[in-house]
């Protein structure tokens, strides 16, 4: 579903602190599939996520999704595929609005606005009527338990709470793929438990997971697909559980 | 179409929770950018309405006044020029006017001093203007001494003292009677400080004003239009240069917005990284900074003009006066009229919103350009 | 030099448009020679971030720049009483070289401008940047425009002087005068009114056409320039006569006085945005067959059609009206 090919990720280049993140990586994510990536700090996962996750472009390198229908690109085709390596940002965006959902590791949620605001964020570039986005954040709010918190500040939330906004916030647009990056690691043994259910209920749904984790709760968990281990930019190993 | 209208509703509103989540910092800003534009505002009003003063003044003036040079300067001019210029075709009145100054030493203060004739006037009484009244503390009724050429102490009953309303005019005016004047002045009988000629076709007025250069060649010919256009000029410059003056002010201003701008805070940038990651593009925070910048202009504008037109037209620009008056010891006091239009404006729009969102383009860019994965970095 | 507030305002506001240009056209050089979609260097990622605030430059400047359009003329006008012999903006125009230049110029660089963001909002929305060189090459020439009307108008302010006698708009719209302008009112009644009708029929004829077929873009475009032109020419000929009821008062400028209800502005805005929009028609056809073009730009093309035509019925509604609503006739229909 999501193809890289020979991707790289070059920052500072031609500078003396030039540095290479993502050096060569091949490889296909399944559709379906809850794929963990697994490595140290600096290893390269996160800017791996982020070129998954269309937020930026490769330096060099291919990367092709699968089965993504676009508005800009229409096809007749049943299994459409499109080339995001130089889609200009605006169109991206907007591939990444609708099939991405992103849980980050601290949250992100904006301060000073309410969570269920927070959770409309992603719609409101989209033009869609603030009614029915706000329709589909209750029930979302609904879902996990935590419509009494509709109307209260993030700040105010504790962590099991708001991880629960950050995940209903990825879920607003309905994605095909859920991106989270290293989920667990301001979360307790029960609320990670919790939260690894969750994602099974995603898998189920016939959505698409990427997690990026060193958290044993999450690499040694019954579902996981798949495990792909990096080191300096590399994948070096690649196995199914 | 609706989903772009919905779109920018909806950064509205974000652009305005964001702004009510950093007050002390958009409060300054907006603070001193309304300050900057009372002060060009009050100006622009106030040289625009002194201009509209004077010209309608000089509507009443005379279409041409003819003086006499002697060696370059003004000299009393011989009434038998009148028969002359009467004689010009398309020439309807010539009236000999007297006027001159009258230096008061005890109060410091210059008065213009006119010879007025009418059934009202008669010898030994003056009408003074409002100005010399409170100058001198003095009534209708009371006595004044002036101190005439001749060196005799002259003694005058002041008759009346003219309205408030013609204060532009008449502040420092004492109004006398022609032979008063000649007695105070010594004033030689056929003579007069200048003629005052009243023209039956306004589009005859360079040539009837060309023909007295020609036959009073001693003489200079003044048309009204003259003095408006210089009395324009005048203001035209005196208010140039206060804006010149000002511009270091706005420059000032700008640097601050610029600073402003482009100083955001850790805070602001965190939520932009997250605005992009969970899908804002460039361009929907460009038009967030966009819309903050239209709150902030509108504002300071809405406030900005309002307390200027008080500051003008309601207590007669305290501030600006000194500048714009001129120097001296006798000060009319008067109201302006209020003269706004769409033009004076658009003048303020352009010398002050047009800066401040120049200032502002280029740290509103950096600030939307940053990288989607930046919250994903954190 | 004449420290007037309204010149200081449009000179301090040229200044600073004609610096965002410049600034955009450099980029636009560089954007011109390294441009390469496909890489994904830094190099490459920052020039796509710079063209988000060269757009938002050229928007503000095409913003700005119409207002001091107007600004400039109804600056023209005020300053008309300082010369001798002037009786409106048109008198201030001609006391010194390049006044209509500028006024011509800044009319032009609207037009540019305007044309610039139609083909900005269309390459934004191909997904391989298909219009991006093009683009930026009619952005060199705007910068070009831009500067050289910005010394013009430095120079037509420098130069004003008080007291210099002009021929007023009297003397310089009748037929007598060998000027431009004298031209102008100087062509005959009834040719121009044909001229203006053929124009007018040839423009809707095609938009129509186009709108239907999809064909004869071009033809369009150019008819409705030519209408531009004739609408011009037309209004200082006979149009103005009847919003003056004089048939010697052939001023442009006057009917944006409030005497006259400020209806010039209605004329001149409908031009203007009609102008714009055929322009834009015709910039566009060339690139209709690139793939991430083909149904943006008949689309949008078509938008741009119907904006033009609406544009320009307005224009010549409210002439229309005014013709037949005033008791002011020519005695051209009897």
């Amino acid at each position: 579903m999501i193809e890289l090919a020979n991707v790289c990720k070059c920052f500072n280049a031609g500078q003396s602190n030039e540095f290479l993140a993502v050096n060569d990586v091949s490889l296909t994510v399944n559709r379906g599939e809850l794929t963990i990536l697994k490595g140290p700090s600096g290893s390269g996962k996160t800017s791996l996520l982020s070129l998954v996750g269309c937020m930026g472009r490769p330096t060099s390198g291919r990367i092709r999704l699968r089965g993504i229908r676009t508005t800009f690109m229409p096809t007749d085709s049943a299994d459409p595929v499109i080339d995001i390596s130089s889609l200009p940002e605006r169109f991206l965006t907007e591939i990444r609005r609708t099939a991405f959902g992103f849980i980050f590791q601290q949250f992100n949620l904006v301060r000073g606005i309410t969570a269920l605001e927070n959770i409309m964020l992603p719609t409101y570039p989209t033009g869609e009527s603030h009614a029915a986005c706000r329709k589909r954040g209750e029930e979302l709010l609904e879902l996990f338990g935590i419509a009494r918190h509709s109307g209260s500040r993030v700040e105010w939330l504790s962590g099991g709470e708001l991880q629960r906004v950050a995940i209903a916030r990825a879920l607003i647009n309905d994605p095909a793929v859920i991106i989270a990056d290293e989920p667990t690691a301001h979360l307790d043994s029960r609320l990670s438990r919790e939260f690894m259910e969750l994602i099974g209920s995603f898998k189920s749904e016939g959505k698409t997971v990427i997690i990026a984790s060193h958290d044993p709760i999450v690499c040694e968990h019954p579902l996981a697909d798949r495990i792909i281990e990096m080191r300096d930019g590399r994948v070096v190993a690649d196995g199914r559980s | 179409m609706l989903k772009n209208l919905e779109r920018h509703w909806n950064i509205i509103d974000f652009a305005i929770s964001s702004m009510l989540r950093r007050k002390t910092k958009n409060l300054s800003l907006t603070l001193l950018y309304t300050l900057i534009i009372f002060v060009i505002a009050s100006l622009i009003f106030f040289v625009q309405s002194i201009k509209h003063e004077a010209a309608s003044l000089l509507t009443e003036s005379p279409d041409i006044i003819v003086q006499r040079l002697m060696a370059g300067r003004h000299d009393l001019i011989p009434t038998a020029y009148m028969e002359k210029v009467a004689g010009i075709r398309g020439v309807s009145d010539v009236t000999p006017r007297l006027w001159g100054y009258y230096y008061d030493p005890v109060f410091g203060a210059n008065y213009t001093v006119m010879a007025h004739d009418d059934d009202k006037t008669t010898n030994g009484q003056i009408a003074v203007g409002q100005g010399v009244a409170r100058n001198q503390r003095i009534n209708e009724g009371d006595l004044i001494t002036l101190r005439s050429a001749g060196g005799h102490p002259l003694l005058m009953t002041i008759s009346r003292v003219m309205p408030q309303q013609s204060e532009l005019v008449s502040a420092d005016l004492l109004l006398m009677s022609a032979a008063d004047f000649r007695t105070m002045f010594n004033f030689p009988p056929d003579a007069a400080t200048d003629l005052a000629i009243t023209v039956a076709n306004q589009r005859e007025l360079v040539t009837i004003a060309g023909k007295i250069a020609e036959i009073l060649p001693d003489t200079r010919p003044i048309l009204k239009s003259e003095i408006l256009r210089t009395y324009d000029s005048i203001f035209d410059w005196r208010g140039g240069m206060m804006v010149i003056i000002l511009a270091m002010a706005i420059i000032a201003f700008v640097i601050f917005a610029w600073d402003k701008a482009s100083g955001l805070s850790a805070e602001e940038r965190r939520e932009i990284g997250i605005l992009k990651s969970i899908g804002w593009e460039t361009s929907d925070i460009l038009f967030l900074k966009f819309w903050e910048g239209i709150v902030v202009s509108l504002t300071a504008f809405l406030f900005g003009t309002i307390l200027a037109y008080g500051h003008v037209f309601i207590f007669s620009a305290p501030l600006l006066a000194q500048a714009m008056k001129g120097w001296s010891v006798l000060y009319p006091e008067f109201h302006l009229t209020p003269q706004i239009d769409v033009y004076q404006l658009s003048i303020l729009f352009f010398l002050t919103v047009l800066p401040y969102t120049v200032a502002t383009i280029i740290p509103s860019w950096l600030a939307a350009t940053v990288d989607a994965d930046t919250a994903m970095r954190s | 030099m004449l420290q007037h507030p309204a010149i200081i305002a449009l000179t301090g506001a040229s200044i600073l448009i004609c610096a965002m240009v410049l600034y955009a056209g450099g980029y636009g050089i560089r954007i011109l020679r390294r441009w390469d979609l496909s890489s994904g260097s830094e190099a490459q990622l920052s020039l796509e971030r710079r063209t988000y605030l060269i757009s938002v430059i050229i928007g503000y400047a095409l913003f700005f720049q119409v207002l001091s359009l107007f600004l400039y003329i109804y600056t023209a006008d005020s300053l008309h009483p300082l010369f001798v012999g002037a009786m409106c903006a048109a008198g201030s125009l001609n006391a010194v070289p390049f006044g209509y230049a500028v006024l011509v110029l800044k009319t032009v660089n609207c037009l540019l401008a305007g044309s610039w963001l139609i083909m900005n909002a269309v390459d934004g929305k191909g997904y391989d940047y298909p219009l991006i060189r093009p683009k930026y090459a009619l952005l060199l020439l705007l910068a070009m425009l831009i500067s050289l009307e910005t010394a013009l108008q430095i120079t037509y302010f420098g130069s004003l002087k008080a007291d210099v006698i002009t021929s007023c708009c009297g003397s310089l719209f009748s037929g007598g005068n060998r000027s431009i302008a004298g031209e102008l009112a100087g062509a005959p009644v009834l040719p121009t009114m044909l001229a203006f009708g053929f124009c007018l029929a040839a423009c809707m004829t095609s938009g129509v056409v186009f709108l239907r077929s999809g064909k004869g873009g071009y033809l369009f475009s150019l008819s409705g320039s030519l209408f531009f032109l004739a609408a011009v020419t037309s209004l200082v000929s006979f149009i103005s006569l009847y919003f003056y009821e004089l048939p010697s008062h052939h001023c442009p400028f006057c009917i944006l006085q409030k005497e006259y209800g400020h209806i010039g502005y209605a004329l001149y805005a409908s031009l203007l945005g009609g102008e714009i929009s055929s322009l834009g028609v015709g910039l566009l056809a060339p690139f209709r067959d690139r793939p991430s073009m083909m149904e943006i730009i008949p689309r949008v093309q078509r938008k741009l059609t119907i904006a033009a035509i609406a544009f320009f019925a307005l224009f010549t509604g409210i002439a229309v009206v005014r013709a037949c609503t005033t008791s002011f006739t020519l005695g051209v229909f009897g």
